[in-house]
């Protein structure tokens, strides 16, 4: 058995004073609430703010969603909601494609308009909560426009609207595939990027490492490439859209994925706090304390769950869960123990939420901020993934930063090898996970949990309404907004089309047709698959 | 040993399922197995996979499953039978429920492989099962 972290470092059997020689407190570690924040950003810790506990909803028609986020409310989940999108969202289809006809609302919430947002919004407030729509990047823009459009419906102030509704092009690369082009990705997130820091809407964007290490990724790859994401869009957004660094730092959140690794877990996020406060300050020239703090929200990780003996899960939920607290995030949002069967069952939600509940109020983890700072070991780790991912980090700078390693194919080669090497790492049972390659029993003593159903027919439910709803729309009203949208897709890169997004949204245009028109504005097909034909015709 | 040689197989996601890290290292594990390896991606819809099985005249199909949508497996499956082209297995890996596993399997899905199999595992049932099977063991 394997007894080295998962980027390869060998760990000794006992840490002492030697392992962390030169240790300077104030340089390396600070108090809590002190430049580099290794030690988080609140002197008091979740004292003064709990971390937000939520559990992510989204399945089946958008007024099941509201039910579901309505439940999560009455079970305690009052920091903010959090709601998956399907893949007919994602992709930017509409459930009347006929893709999109197999597989609405089967993974998510099929969030394809306004109305849809309207209907799983009923009777939940936008205010007093944090707002995290997640998805694919390619319909952040729209997501955003939900907002914005319901928002100003609803009379409230967009700026008094806080959570994430964007997520970045680079998630396209970890497995998390969208089937936009990566230039329209990238041009429409800075788009929304640039919309909400002018307009101080406190909506932060997804640029995480999370879906680069459930992919495979190990912790000293998922610093680096965290810290190049964040530095190609404050770069592009500073360049390009004449923001300084001060304001974007506004931008972006950071989504870590926690496994079972209970220390190591713990020195990456430790790290990575010191590492972005260094090169917001050396590299950007960061004028305030904000500006040098990277918001870093916790997913315990899906990858780590087993399809055998799923109760096992619920053991490793809740290591992850204390690692992700004592590493210290502004929010939580666990995997399920049927994370390898199916999408969260009730049980199994109820199961996971709970688990952060009992690390918030039984465990005492939440009463002291950063309780590990000074283990040899914890310290000599945090030191340690910090010099290894640098070692990548100026690697990919090297090349001209993120966009340009990805070009080159760098960055996909480091993933895909590192995937297989995990794989080949338990195949070969040099890394031993209970129940699937050690300590294994025949899958007939397994106990059975509780299964989602996924209702196919819902799909259809779905894709007919779309269909049935489409025409009852105000036409002229949708005609004028897409024309407009279609004329302005036409115009240079720098031009942002968010406000034109907005109108159409609020004139009932769908994701098929907003993300349609501006494809074809770029010379692409409006249907990114080809099947069906642009409906409105321009001058 | 390879023990893959002379087998021709498609990897794929299917319809609007993005996650390809599975199927990304299960065509890794084929192809260092000396399987012929087509790796197609993602978004590839039930007729996509069709016409590259023809094209390519594979032995057998993998589909990397991390969506919940069983439907475009079944579409797929039925799509082969209307070609004749039943005699190449479709295999499927990933969050798969038992009882759909269990339902694709009585639907014409040849083997559903659960997260956690090992490669051992995979390799074993391919050869075995691989359209061409019987004549390459005669």
């Amino acid at each position: 058995m394997k007894r080295e972290t998962d980027y390869g470092y060998a760990l000794k059997s006992v840490y002492g004073p030697e392992d962390v020689a030169g240790f300077d407190y104030s340089r390396d570690l600070n108090d809590p609430g002190g430049y580099p924040y290794t030690r988080g950003y609140y002197p008091e810790g979740y004292r003064s703010r709990m971390w937000t506990q939520r559990m992510t909803a989204g399945l089946g028609t958008s007024v099941d969603a509201n039910k579901v986020l309505k439940k999560y409310r009455d079970m305690g989940q009052v920091g903010g909601i959090c709601v998956i999108s399907d893949r007919v969202f994602s992709d930017c289809i509409d459930p009347d494609h006929p893709l999109g006809r197999r597989e609405a609302g089967v993974l998510g919430w099929p969030g394809c308009s306004l109305l849809e947002f309207e209907e799983m919004m009923e009777d939940i407030p936008l205010t007093g909560q944090s707002i995290t729509l997640l998805g694919s990047s390619a319909p952040s823009t729209l997501r955003l426009a939900y907002v914005v459009a319901l928002a100003q419906k609803r009379g409230i102030d967009p700026s008094k609207i806080h959570g994430s509704v964007m997520e970045s092009p680079f998630e396209n690369y970890f497995g998390q595939t969208d089937v936009s082009p990566f230039d329209l990705n990238l041009k429409l997130f800075l788009d929304a990027s640039e919309y909400v820091l002018r307009n101080k809407i406190r909506m932060r964007a997804s640029i995480i490492s999370q879906h680069f290490q459930e992919s495979g990724g190990n912790s000293a790859q998922a610093l680096a490439v965290n810290l190049s994401m964040v530095k190609e869009i404050c770069g592009r957004l500073i360049n390009e859209r004449g923001l300084d660094f001060d304001t974007t730092s506004l931008l972006p959140y950071e989504l870590v994925s926690v496994g079972t690794r209970f220390f190591e877990e713990i020195a990456k996020m430790r790290a990575l706090r010191r590492m972005y406060a260094r090169m917001a300050k050396e590299e950007f020239g960061a004028k305030t304390e904000k500006a040098c703090q990277l918001l870093m929200a916790v997913h315990t990780s899906g990858r780590t769950m087993t399809y055998q003996q799923p109760l096992n899960n619920i053991a490793r939920c809740a290591i992850q869960t204390l690692a992700g607290v004592i590493g210290g995030c502004s929010a939580l949002d666990n995997a399920t123990l049927d994370n390898a069967h199916s999408e969260p069952s009730a049980l199994a939600a109820r199961m996971s939420l709970n688990t952060q509940h009992i690390v918030a109020y039984e465990s005492g983890a939440a009463d002291v901020v950063d309780p590990l700072a000074g283990s040899y070991f914890v310290e000599a780790l945090t030191n340690k993934v910090e010099e290894e991912g640098y070692k990548i980090y100026n690697e990919i700078q090297a090349m001209g930063g993120m966009v340009a390693a990805l070009k080159k194919g760098f960055i996909q080669e480091m993933l895909s090898a590192e995937a297989a090497k995990k794989f080949r790492e338990i195949d070969g049972k040099e890394r031993l996970v209970v129940g699937v390659n050690h300590l294994v029993i025949p899958p007939e003593d397994d106990f059975e949990i509780p299964i989602q159903e996924v209702h196919s027919q819902d799909s259809e439910t779905i894709a007919n309404r779309m269909a049935e709803w489409k025409p009852t729309r105000d036409q002229k009203l949708l005609n004028a907004t897409i024309g407009q949208l279609y004329a302005d897709a036409r115009k240079d890169d720098r031009f942002n089309l968010m406000p034109s997004i907005i109108e159409a949204v609020k004139a009932y245009a769908t994701v098929g047709e907003v993300m349609g028109v501006i494809r074809k504005g770029r010379g692409l097909s409006y249907d990114p698959f080809e099947m069906i034909e642009c409906p409105f015709t321009f001058e | 040993m390879l023990k893959g040689k002379g087998i021709k197989a498609i990897v794929s996601m299917i319809g609007l399922d993005g996650h390809t890290t599975g199927g990304e290292i299960v065509a890794r594990v084929l192809r260092d197995a000396g399987f012929e390896v087509i790796y197609l991606g993602a978004t590839q819809t039930p007729e996509m996979i069709l016409q590259a099985a023809i094209q390519e005249d594979v032995d057998v199909i993998g589909i990397s499953s991390h969506a919940s949508n069983y439907i475009q497996i079944e579409y797929l499956v039925e799509l082969l039978r209307k070609n004749e082209m039943s005699d190449v297995p479709v295999i499927c890996g990933g969050n798969i429920p038992k009882h759909v596993a269990k339902q694709l399997k009585g639907r014409g899905v040849a083997e559903v492989f659960p997260p956690g199999s090992s490669s051992a595992d995979i390799i074993g049932y391919i050869v075995a099962n691989a359209r061409g099977a019987q004549r390459r063991s005669a």
